[in-house]
């Protein structure tokens, strides 16, 4: 780790230069609703004491919607096109680190066994510039799934806000420093003990849950009617898994120009849709709402631990600040421990 | 880092068209580029992504043995977008393949017992894929029985291989319809799948049992089963489940922590117990 600090004259300046270096700069939009590519660095935004995006940027990485290849007919046989590689490096800057961790914590599943090379491309080319948060509401709880404020785990570079002016500028990864030499004119020697001191006064927001304990309760609660509680006020927009940093769940349809030519899509899907398991016959596994709930729930905090010993949570709460209809992913792993002295509460 | 697209199907000529049912159709398939015909391998049991370019991709699983590598042959019911843009095709007209994917039977643990099939309407595909590899090298197997039953007469499929089967003296075959499916001349059995295996009464010793077909006939098959002493480990059975990907990526097909798609389809019943009741 080397620490050193870059004023905002200077973050500007290298932004700028990273744009007219043919890197594709992404960064939070100015009414924090989502990421978009920033193509002037004087719109760039470090949000760091600000309440976290909408919606995550990880449709940067695992698109909203891609082609997988391009299908065109010719008498009877087909031509199958696959697209152009897109090499340019993808930097994410102004990540708070519920955000950082999301690239590692899906590469799991978009790598076991077989390898996606659609995921893998972007995140190889990917450099995340994270920041310490120095925000809290209600609804976050990343100290609740092993991250904090603070952390710098998923960050290739990690902004510290030092004061007004200037940022502390921690190089963590290899990635890193090789990805800064060309831009260490705007840098100058850092201290890591104030910087470390600044951090230091950050306060985690408070631990809500134990994560473990969740799965060993779902694990023995499988048939529990929390589920079909929280079944009859969702709603099944699946908002939850499209504002989500790590819901990973896609679909492959096709999609015809006209008779001779189309292409096959891979497009996010989420499983509180009901539509999502349905079979052919007209089965449903699962074919309530609260099953599909105890899908979301029992995929981050026990299957995909159980598969890939990561959680899929980063305890950012988009989840639950997004819901309509106000169910809060962090109440009802709390509430899970109080089931048996009281009545349920779900939201808040 | 390999630059291999993992959802890129190859392409495949229908070769052959056999109309099992009214709505129920079996292609026969060969590669299109000679390579890949070469170097593709799969074993009894698993499944591939099947697609019309337009229209879509839909999971079902290899019905032809391994033993045939000159083609694979996969049966459809017409039911949803993709299966009615297969049903339009004809002989000669060009489809999408992945796979093969997921797990197999365990035919080398086989060798040398006797085999019990046992399947069920349309869940006799990925029966009939393991029933012709033991059938091509029948001496590595004892007794081999098949309990096939339908809904009707018209819902039997494979009806030619049926009647082989039940010329054949090295094996024993059952075939029943349910009541009031059967036909004036139909000398088969009438009753439905358990009761039949109860009235046919197999040896469970050093009997491996394969059961498909549709969720309640398995229900009821298994206690029946287990009647006659078969033991949970030798009682082996498919999960079917909507699948997109394949791959153990698009996260629909999962029963618990277990991707149908990769950890299965096939599973003992021993492993099923172990399962979630989702699905």
């Amino acid at each position: 780790m080397e620490e050193k600090i870059i004023s905002k004259e200077n973050l500007i300046s290298f932004v700028n230069d990273l744009i007219k270096d043919n890197h594709f700069v992404v960064g939070q939009d100015e009414k924090a609703v989502g990421w978009k590519n920033i193509i002037d660095a004087k719109e760039l935004r470090i949000n760091h004491g600000g309440v976290p995006s909408n919606i995550s940027y990880k449709e940067f990485i695992f698109a909203k919607t891609e082609p997988i290849f391009y299908f065109k007919n010719k008498k009877d046989d087909y031509d199958l096109v696959e697209k152009k590689h897109d090499n340019r490096k993808i930097i994410f800057i102004g990540a708070k680190p519920c955000d950082a961790r999301s690239i590692e914590i899906m590469s799991k599943v978009f790598n076991w066994d077989y390898k996606d090379e659609f995921f893998n491309e972007r995140a190889d080319n990917s450099i995340v510039i994270g920041t310490a948060c120095n925000y809290q509401d209600e609804f976050c709880f990343c100290t609740s799934v092993g991250l904090d404020p603070t952390t710098e785990k998923g960050s290739d570079i990690f902004l510290i806000p030092l004061d007004e002016n200037n940022f502390g500028f921690r190089i963590v990864s290899e990635r890193g420093k090789e990805f800064i030499q060309p831009y260490q004119k705007y840098l100058n020697d850092g201290n890591t003990a104030h910087s470390t001191e600044i951090l230091s006064k950050i306060k985690n927001p408070e631990k809500k849950f134990e994560s473990s304990k969740v799965k060993e309760w779902i694990t023995n609660n499988f048939e529990h009617k929390l589920f079909d509680k929280i079944g009859e006020t969702c709603l099944g927009c699946g908002q939850c898994a499209f504002a989500c940093p790590v819901c990973h769940c896609f679909d492959i349809v096709d999609e015809e120009c006209d008779y001779s030519c189309g292409r096959r899509m891979k497009n996010w899907d989420a499983c509180q849709f009901s539509l999502f398991t349905l079979h052919g016959s007209g089965h449903n596994p699962r074919d309530n709402q609260g099953k599909r709930y105890r899908q979301r729930i029992a995929h981050k905090f026990k299957y995909y631990p159980d598969k890939f010993d990561e959680i899929l949570c980063t305890g950012c709460g988009r989840c639950s600040r997004g819901c309509p209809v106000g169910i809060d992913i962090a109440a009802v792993a709390t509430e899970i421990f109080n089931i048996e002295r009281s009545e349920i509460s779900l939201t808040k | 880092m390999s630059n291999t697209n993992i959802y890129k199907p190859e392409l495949m000529e229908v070769t052959d068209i056999i109309e099992e049912t009214c709505d129920t159709r079996t292609f026969r398939l060969k590669f299109k580029n000679e390579e890949v015909a070469k170097s593709f391998s799969f074993k009894a049991g698993q499944f591939g992504e099947y697609s019309v370019f337009g229209e879509g991709e839909s999971t079902f699983c290899i019905a032809s043995s391994p033993t045939r590598s000159e083609y694979i042959e996969c049966s459809f019911k017409q039911i949803g977008k993709v299966t009615t843009a297969l049903k339009r095709l004809s002989v000669g007209d060009t489809i999408g393949f992945r796979g093969p994917y997921g797990n197999y039977f365990p035919v080398d643990e086989m060798k040398g017992k006797n085999v019990l099939f046992i399947a069920g309407g349309i869940g006799l595909a990925p029966v009939r894929c393991i029933i012709w590899n033991v059938l091509d090298l029948r001496n590595e197997f004892k007794d081999v029985t098949i309990v096939y039953g339908a809904r009707s007469y018209k819902d039997l499929v494979y009806k030619r291989e049926l009647k082989e089967w039940k010329e054949r003296a090295d094996i024993k075959t059952v075939v029943t319809l349910d009541p009031g499916g059967e036909v004036p001349d139909w000398d088969g059995e009438i009753g439905f799948v358990p009761a039949i295996v109860e009235k046919v009464a197999p040896k469970a010793e050093n009997t491996i049992a394969i059961v498909c077909g549709p969720p309640i006939m398995i229900k009821f098959t298994i206690p029946v089963l287990q009647k006659l002493g078969f033991k949970e480990e030798n009682i082996i059975t498919t999960l079917e489940n909507r699948m997109k990907c394949g791959l153990g990526k698009c996260g629909r097909c999962n029963v618990g922590n277990v991707y149908v798609c990769k950890d299965g389809p096939v599973f003992t019943y021993a492993q099923l117990k172990e399962l979630p009741q989702e699905y």
